[in-house]
């Protein structure tokens, strides 16, 4: 079948002080079709994205729009011209309501420039019953999880009536039911014309709705082909330049002694009744839907937010937990899944990251020993494989896949007993997984008990000794390894109700 | 790099650029008198660069310099101990500061709003006390703002002496690097064990007896115990400190960019008096100059940022190639 | 319905508002006006209305009590007041803001006060609400500085104007030739700052061709602004005869600056307002002159001048009290009556 050219870029080439992020850049986008780009972080597609969304201007080159030569100068122009980008890391106001947000910056106004409320209103309020989401308008945004944002975000897109939309890593942060809803979405805009620009990292799920994939590796294109002409192993190997293992790096590491005990563990109106236990040299799952409660009871654990009920045991000793100093001076410790939020101090050095938990360490008898901490960190940065400039570089600058090594180093340098990692792989690319989880298995060796929440299956069954299932603040299940499932899994994480439907 | 250092840059180049304009402005006469000048504002930079560092701000820190002043010229009438008198004064900022670091930091008040609280609380406190008359006939306590030691001026040594202590807590004490966490990120601070109300209080005292200091600098330099004086100040603080790269987001500042931000404005004042500057135009040229300074700062944040970015790239991909 | 809700929040707000300025500032009254007060004869509490005798109830709005002429001003109209048993004052402090001072006047017109005494934050602004009192068939009084041009209102002033031209007119003989000055203004579009400045210009530089300007600034009136400034002066010239300031306070911070600089030992200055500060420094030798603004003068005019209306004597009255000239000769007297006002 014939399809029109809807968006080409011609030999586009882009500069940074001290590196070519892109190189002679030629690529296409079909009227009608998904085309996908593949890459590790840093290899240039993000660049690209946003030369194309006029937040960059390209050195060299030429855009085409339906064959026209054009010239985007912001986002705003791109808007205008039909495209649309929904970012990886979003930002956002805390305190903008939905419909705000939606029309964010085209607000319809009349003659007099007052802004038309009750119009704002009823559209937002059918495209949200449009979309099946159950929260009303006026619901400020940082009352929302981070998925329910970014399908706001889609929406969004799919509401400026773009015809050409850029999906940075859209479901990094969504359920698989979501996900589906979402295929489902692009599916219909494909249908209607519309071009779709899909990132992401997550080669399988590429592979169902891709009608073109074209892999970036270090600031040029390596391939580009129509989705029949190829498979996963030849992206995978396109992508890293070399053939890398798809296995995860699980070693047989023998359990030893409980570490934590956690007895009916409550947090009013969220989760009620949680038992676990947690062993020194195990990796232990924590699954389920997204609010399903995994990550409020971590955060319980770790004393960031109050205990109702139930008590804590470590080592066999009941703790006290009332804020993070003292979990942290137990030896319990979590990387939580909002890296933004709760992770980076944006604009300090990673070097200082790093040593943010531990500056007792590094400050003694009233002055900073900067050669111990230089050191300290420079060790940690090499065992955790971080890649950054240098020790000043602001952590901001890094890639999230970086960050997130960064912050491990923070919580390595206390040698923790307890590691809890709230999704430790959201949104960072393939060789940084990778390297994350063998990091979890070096530490397991160490006797450290790790707990992993994770949206992603595959990575709980691939890196877990044993998973715990949670569904609507309960634990639904425990699963051994011997029995671990994806079907199983998602037994017990859709609930309760549904397992009595199969049982009725 | 550069963006580090370009502050001071800007400052060598003004001093020389002074020196071409008016030959007066090298005589050490005229630099000690600067210095003196400097000081009481320069003292309260210190105390708005730590609070902003932390997500901070004083408001009210020319009314408490002006309340804590007259309860130290009134101690020294008194007394007739000029030890004594500093100590009270000192105690005075702290005591305001200790109020505000009470509503900021355990009732969450935005500081804007607690501190413009304060303000107008301690400025009544300071004209009820003196039932809005001047102290005047201050006898020796002018030695804290007039005197010199060894032909250095005492206000200076107090200036140099707080400019290293704002340094030292900066960047070799544990509350240093929590405050810059809590300013960078609150939430990110919390989750990584740090004891933020503790941060707060301690960033507010430490502002207090800066303002309580330089309460008592002022005063002795007017020879004159003013209810009323110091108005305004806390913007000429804040002046000094965003000059000097302080963010209004919290997180970033230094001591010695907030000191060569106070001497950038200082040495810009002082050559227009020198050159007998028009008052109206002077104006225009000062806040000129803030504005020009806050967009230099924005444009080469984002240099360096997008700079960075393009380190980390290629650092990346010399890494891949090699591996 | 989004619309119509803010729009009854927002009326709802104004109205609490306005009730709690209304509430907020006819309280104050009664706590602004000071101890002193509770303690006379002539206690707000006790209705003075049912007396046997007429007694009148007079408002003082004060411009700020922060202002320290003003609060001067303020005492003294309490310590005048008591020499009237037919006359009780409540002071309230217009905190220097206008918006404070016309709410203490619409307050007072409608608390029924048979005078009120208007020190005005800025003349413009409060001139309808004078106006208003005026129209409510109630005395005003304007003062320091005085309102111009409001028919049937009185007022009880000094003359900005005379005040530094007594000064300059001293200046003439007593600068040398070829001089070098500096001046120190005050905050301009201020009534008194920009009327002395036109005196000095008038009655002084016009007529000495020969005196240079070497530095002339705006120093609002503040010590440690003018001190600034004539630290920078010295260093730039060789040679300062005189200090030519707009107030008592510049004044004595020009001096600060060169106190113990044998150069300008021998320097002029020049102030106006009479201050305790500038009176003392008088006496030593180190001011020149000033003209004093005597508040108990003006608290004395203004007892009178709210006499003679109430009773019936007369119905518009403006007058203006003298401009001493306060120089070493001179200076006792004044020291005196610091010391009487508890300023030293």
């Amino acid at each position: 079948m014939e399809q029109t050219i809807k968006l080409r870029v011609s030999q586009i080439e882009k500069s940074f002080p001290g590196v070519k992020a892109l190189d002679k850049i030629d690529f296409t986008v079909k009227k009608g079709s998904v085309h996908v780009l593949c890459g590790e972080n840093g290899a240039g597609k993000s660049t690209l994205m946003k030369i194309i969304n006029g937040v960059y201007q390209p050195d060299k080159g030429q855009i085409y729009v339906d064959e026209n030569p054009v010239k985007i100068h912001n986002p705003m122009q791109a808007r205008n011209l039909g495209i649309s980008m929904i970012f990886q890391e979003m930002n956002y106001v805390p305190e903008m309501t939905v419909e705000e947000n939606i029309f964010l910056g085209r607000l319809p106004v009349n003659k007099l420039g007052k802004v038309d409320w009750k119009h704002v209103r009823k559209y937002t309020i059918e495209l949200l019953k449009e979309e099946n989401l159950p929260y009303p308008p006026d619901l400020p945004l940082k009352d929302l999880t981070v998925s329910d944002i970014q399908m706001l975000e889609i929406i969004k897109a799919i509401s400026c009536k773009s015809d050409i939309i850029i999906m940075d890593e859209p479901t990094s942060a969504i359920t698989q039911k979501e996900v589906e809803k979402l295929f489902e979405k692009i599916a219909a805009l494909k249908a209607r014309g519309v071009c779709i620009i899909y990132i992401s990292h997550k080669l399988d799920e590429i592979f169902k709705i891709a009608d073109e994939i074209t892999v970036f590796r270090d600031g040029a294109v390596v391939s580009s082909h129509p989705v029949g002409e190829t498979d996963i192993e030849t992206v995978i190997a396109d992508m890293v330049g070399r053939k890398i293992s798809n296995d995860y790096p699980k070693e047989d590491i023998p359990i030893g002694e409980n570490l934590l005990e956690v007895e009916n563990l409550e947090n009013r109106g969220v989760f009620r009744d949680v038992n676990f236990h947690l062993r020194g040299g195990e990796i232990l799952g924590f699954a389920g839907l997204m609010g399903a409660g995994r990550t409020e009871v971590m955060r319980c654990v770790f004393g960031l937010d109050p205990i109702n009920a139930g008590e804590i045991k470590l080592k066999g000793r009941k703790v006290s937990v009332k804020n993070v100093r003292e979990s942290i001076a137990n030896g319990v410790v979590m990387l939580s899944e909002d890296r933004r939020r709760y992770g980076i101090i944006p604009v300090r050095s990673v070097k200082e990251n790093a040593s943010l938990a531990s500056l007792e360490k590094i400050i003694g008898k009233g002055f900073l020993n900067a050669k111990k901490e230089h050191s300290v960190v420079n060790e940690l940065f090499k065992r955790m494989r971080v890649k950054t400039p240098t020790m000043e570089t602001a952590i901001e600058a890094l890639s999230g896949g970086n960050q997130q090594k960064v912050i491990l180093s923070k919580w390595m340098m206390r040698n923790p007993v307890v590691l809890i990692l709230d999704e430790p792989t959201r949104g960072i690319d393939i060789g940084a997984k990778y390297e994350i989880y063998k990091l979890m298995s070096e530490m397991a060796r160490e006797g450290k008990g790790i707990i992993m929440v994770s949206s992603e299956l595959p990575e709980l069954i691939g890196m877990c000794d044993r998973i715990y299932v949670m569904s609507q603040g309960k634990i639904t299940g425990e699963i051994q390894r011997e029995d671990f499932s994806q079907e199983r899994i998602m037994y017990y994480a859709t609930g309760t109700k549904e397992r009595r439907a199969v049982n009725n | 790099m550069i963006k580090k250092y370009n502050i001071y840059l800007v400052l060598i180049i003004l001093f020389f650029l002074c020196a071409l304009i008016n030959p007066n402005f090298l005589s050490i006469g005229n630099l000690s008198n600067i210095s003196r000048q400097l000081a009481v504002t320069t003292i309260l930079a210190f105390g708005a660069t730590i609070l902003i560092i932390g997500g901070m701000l004083d408001l009210s820190a020319g009314s408490v310099l002006a309340l804590a002043g007259v309860l130290a010229v009134d101690c020294y009438k008194s007394t007739n101990s000029l030890i004594l008198s500093l100590i009270v004064g000192i105690l005075a900022g702290m005591a305001c500061n200790l109020i505000n670091a009470v509503m900021v930091a355990n009732f969450k008040t935005p500081p804007f709003i607690a501190t413009l609280a304060m303000m107008t609380m301690a400025r009544g406190v300071a004209l009820l006390y003196t039932q809005g008359q001047n102290i005047l006939q201050l006898g020796d306590f002018v030695v804290f703002g007039q005197g010199t030691v060894f032909g250095m001026p005492v206000s200076v040594i107090f200036l140099i002496v707080i400019a290293i202590f704002t340094w030292y807590i900066l960047k070799h004490t544990r509350f240093g690097r929590s405050l810059y966490a809590v300013g960078g990120n609150e939430a990110a601070a919390v989750a990584s064990g740090i004891n933020v109300i503790r941060s707060k209080y301690i960033a507010y005292l430490i502002n207090g007896a800066f303002v309580g200091l330089a309460g008592v600098l002022f005063m002795s330099r007017i020879n004159a115990g003013q209810p009323n004086g110091a108005i305004g100040f806390e913007f000429h603080a804040l002046t000094a400190a965003i000059i000097g790269g302080t963010s209004f987001s919290g997180g970033v500042g230094t001591a010695s960019g907030t000191l060569a931000g106070a001497f950038i404005v200082g040495f810009l004042n002082n050559i227009m008096n020198l050159a007998n500057v028009d008052s109206y135009l002077q104006q225009v040229i000062r806040g000129a100059i803030i504005a020009l300074a806050v967009i230099y700062d924005i444009w080469t944040k984002g240099r360096r940022t997008k700079g960075h970015l393009g380190n980390v790239e290629d650092k990346n991909k010399k890494q891949k190639v090699a591996s | 319905m989004k619309k119509i809700s803010h729009v009854l929040v927002a009326l709802l707000l104004s109205v609490a508002l306005l009730a709690g300025c209304g509430g907020g500032s006819g309280g104050s009254a009664q706590p602004s006006a000071p101890p002193a007060d509770s303690s006379s004869d002539s206690a707000p509490s006790a209705a003075p209305e049912d007396a046997g005798e007429q007694t009148f109830r007079v408002a003082y709005i004060a411009r700020a009590q922060a202002d320290s002429f003003a609060a001067w001003l303020a005492n003294a109209v309490r310590e005048e007041a008591d020499k009237y048993p037919n006359i009780s004052v409540d002071i309230m402090d217009g905190e220097a803001s206008d918006d404070k001072v016309n709410s203490l006047i619409e307050n007072s017109i409608t608390n029924r006060y048979d005078l009120i005494i208007v020190q005005p934050n800025n003349g413009e602004a409060q001139r309808p609400y004078v106006e208003q009192i005026i129209a409510a068939g109630i005395f005003a009084i304007t003062t320091n500085a005085r309102i111009e041009g409001i028919a049937g209102g009185s007022s009880v002033d000094a003359d900005p104007y005379m005040q530094a031209a007594v000064n300059a007119v001293a200046a003439l003989e007593q600068v040398p030739e070829n001089a070098n000055v500096v001046v120190l203004n005050g905050p301009p579009g201020n009534f008194h700052a920009d009327q002395r400045r036109l005196s000095w210009q008038t009655e002084f530089f016009e007529k000495r061709s020969d005196v240079t300007i070497v530095g002339e600034q705006i120093a609002n009136w503040n010590k440690d602004e003018a001190m600034a400034f004539m630290e920078d002066w010295i260093q730039a010239n060789d040679r300062i005869d005189a200090i030519i300031s707009m107030n008592d306070n510049m004044a004595a911070g020009a001096l600060e600056a060169v106190k113990d600089n044998p150069k300008f030992a021998d320097i002029l200055a020049y102030g106006v307002d009479g201050t305790a500060e500038a009176i003392l420094l008088i006496q030593e030798g180190k001011m020149t002159s000033t003209c004093l603004q005597s508040a108990y003068d003006l608290a004395e005019l203004l007892l009178e001048t709210s006499n003679k209306l109430l009773t019936g004597q007369e119905t518009e009255i403006n007058t203006d009290i003298g401009n001493p000239l306060v120089t070493i000769d001179n200076v006792e007297q004044y020291i005196e009556m610091h010391k009487r006002a508890g300023a030293l």
